[in-house]
């Protein structure tokens, strides 16, 4: 059982690192404080602690967990999906369909909340959505279904996309720096309204595609192999096209875009401890989580006085240690 | 004691006290956002440059607990503390502060303003407005929000009448010049017609090139500079070295060699500080721009 093993090491270090980063993402920050701090309000909270600790370091911390979980969960399906290494939320047109309906919301100033959600999300939302229903449907042809077209319209939607909002910004430059923040991404404003949906999307898609693991297993064989041996191929493939545009938009509508997670997590992921989809999905978004938790940590404290977005974090930190990663492995 | 006596001393033993308790009044900002007079505000962090500029204007410094890492005029502003920018303060330092008012700007993103609500910060949001006199309302709904609604009219008072001043001196002005304005750097960024500075040019009778473009902001191109041969370009920087390296650009450009702004010289220097908060030095700005543009007319004033 060596792959037992190595899975219940890594399990252990990812919990380890959990806890040390949630550590860290209370107890840092502009405003000074310590473990002491951390325990006296604790047992007795005052009004401006309570703010800090509560509705300013630990939602942040929580959201981007969820987020880091969730983009590299929608990595790693779309990664088996398309038996192509290349994949990502990024990749599919997911998260530029939903930057450009962020961006249009902002555009247009609708600045009002729908069920807890600004509506300048439920535009990203709907937008991330559209782009990749379109992109299916342009892919199919006769019923047939081609992971190479899907691909390539993907990268092309996702350009138009990208396009579509440069010239909005280009147009509404006085919202330029706001704009910015979006395309870079953020955790500036986490709210605990935004952690709540985003949670309950990652745990339904988590358990619909920890159910249909096995089946992801299956499609690496191909297709018609699958097929043969009982896998109900286009229903999965839909199930998970649906679950990991889902993922991606609601990550996206909450903290704008955040390159490189969904490309390399799963990846780091399938390196430590194979390609079993049964265990490489509750995986990548563990280490995903605790990924972006770290990120925006250093974000947040990197310039003291100063945010950084956080999508210049995950790509200084990320591609570095994916090159070297990749090199190991040759 | 007659009864009306009583009734006169019990009268007055009420407002006292209801004057003890703070008399409340709501007001809105300019969001819409309902904001409650209650006590003078003693710790108030700034959001934007011109914000901070009103407050100390107002003699409100000591009050003063935070401002932007923009807001360097006056020079006690800069000993104040960094909460962050416009878009990103810093929100663990904002609470910090423990404000009793927060005063944001169109600037700041209306995502932030809710999330500083949410924390129960109590915050006034106010708008720019498209005219230059709609910073005097900027400056009273402060006055207002800060308690100090005599020295916001009289600042208002005084400025408008350097501004009357300088507005009926524009009055005699036969001839309107046609105006490039450059912002930004370089790169031809300009202001179109729902700009502040379009208002601000057209109100120092000067006629800005690029003024029926339907945007605020734009970027100009250079063909569109020469077919409409301006007499004055103005160059807003940050500071005289970018404006030298600028008008280098414009006099060494060929192309725009036939344009009379060009040919005569006439490549002028405004500080971007002054001329884009909307603050009280704005009308000091605008005062320099008319005297640019109408050298004769202010011959012998100061």
């Amino acid at each position: 059982m060596k792959a037992h093993k190595k899975r219940l090491r890594l399990l252990s270090v990812l919990f380890l690192f959990l806890v040390v980063g949630f550590y860290l993402s209370m107890t840092k920050g502009s405003v000074e404080t310590s473990f002491a701090n951390l325990l006296d309000f604790l047992i007795h909270s005052d009004q401006t602690h309570a703010k800090i600790f509560i509705q300013l370091r630990l939602s942040r911390a929580l959201l981007a967990f969820l987020v880091g979980a969730s983009l590299s969960l929608s990595g790693a399906i779309l990664q088996g999906y398309f038996q192509n290494p290349m994949a990502g939320p990024f990749v599919v047109g997911v998260s530029s369909g939903s930057s450009f309906g962020a961006v249009l919301a902002l555009f247009l100033g609708l600045n009002f909340s729908l069920f807890g959600f600004s509506l300048q999300s439920v535009f990203a939302f709907a937008s991330g959505l559209a782009i990749v229903s379109l992109v299916y449907l342009l892919s199919q042809k006769k019923g047939i279904f081609k992971v190479e077209t899907l691909l390539l319209t993907g990268i092309a939607a996702g350009a138009l996309a990208s396009s579509l909002t440069s010239f909005l910004i280009f147009f509404k430059s006085e919202s330029f720096e706001q704009a910015v923040f979006w395309l870079l991404g953020s955790f500036q404003l986490a709210e605990w309204t935004q952690i709540r949906v985003v949670f309950l999307y990652l745990i339904f898609s988590f358990f619909l595609s920890q159910w249909y693991a096995k089946d992801m297993n299956l499609l690496i064989l191909g297709d018609e192999t699958a097929q043969s041996l009982g896998c109900p191929v286009s229903r999965v493939r839909k199930i998970f096209l649906a679950v990991s545009t889902l993922l991606a938009a609601s990550s996206v509508s909450v903290s704008g875009i955040i390159g490189f997670v969904g490309l390399i997590v799963p990846h780091w992921t399938r390196m430590l401890i194979g390609p079993d989809h049964r265990y490489l999905f509750a995986y990548s978004s563990l280490t995903g989580g605790i990924f972006l938790m770290y990120c925006d940590l250093l974000a947040r404290t990197f310039l003291p006085g100063s945010e950084l977005p956080i999508g210049i974090i995950t790509a200084i930190v990320g591609a570095p240690f994916f090159i070297y990663l990749l090199n190991q492995q040759k | 004691m007659n009864w009306y006596k009583v009734f006169a001393l019990l009268l007055t033993l009420l407002q006292l006290t209801a004057i003890a308790g703070g008399q409340e009044r709501i007001i809105t900002d300019d969001l819409g956002y309902p904001h409650v007079l209650k006590n003078p505000p003693q710790r108030i962090v700034s959001l934007a440059p011109n914000i901070t500029e009103i407050l100390f204007a107002l003699g409100l410094e000591k009050k003063i607990v935070g401002v932007t890492r923009y807001c360097d005029y006056p020079q006690q502003a800069q000993k104040k503390e960094r909460i962050g920018g416009m878009v990103d303060p810093d929100l663990e330092k904002v609470i910090s502060l423990q404000p009793d008012l927060v005063i944001a700007f169109r600037g700041n993103p209306l995502r932030l303003i809710r999330r500083l609500k949410e924390l129960q910060l109590s915050v006034f949001v106010l708008e720019q407005g498209t005219s230059l006199e709609s910073v005097f309302s900027l400056i009273e709904k402060i006055g207002l929000i800060t308690y100090k609604e005599k020295r916001a009219i009289s600042l208002v008072d005084d400025l408008n009448t350097d501004y009357k001043r300088v507005l009926k001196l524009l009055t005699s002005v036969k001839h309107v010049p046609k105006v490039y304005i450059n912002i930004h750097g370089k790169g031809l960024w300009t202001c179109g017609r729902d700009s502040f500075l379009n208002d601000l040019v057209k109100k120092a009778k000067g006629l800005n090139i690029a003024g029926e473009m339907p945007r605020s902001w734009l970027a100009y191109n250079l063909e569109e500079i020469i077919h409409q041969n301006p007499e004055y370009i103005i160059v807003i920087t940050q500071s005289q070295k970018d404006f030298a390296e600028i008008k280098e650009w414009f006099v060494q450009e060929a192309h725009l060699e036939s344009t009379q702004a060009v040919r005569e010289e006439n490549i002028h220097y405004l500080d971007e500080d002054l001329i884009t908060r909307p603050g009280p030095r704005i009308f000091r700005a605008f005062e320099q721009l008319s005297r640019i543009l109408h050298p004769t007319l202010f011959g012998n004033l100061r």
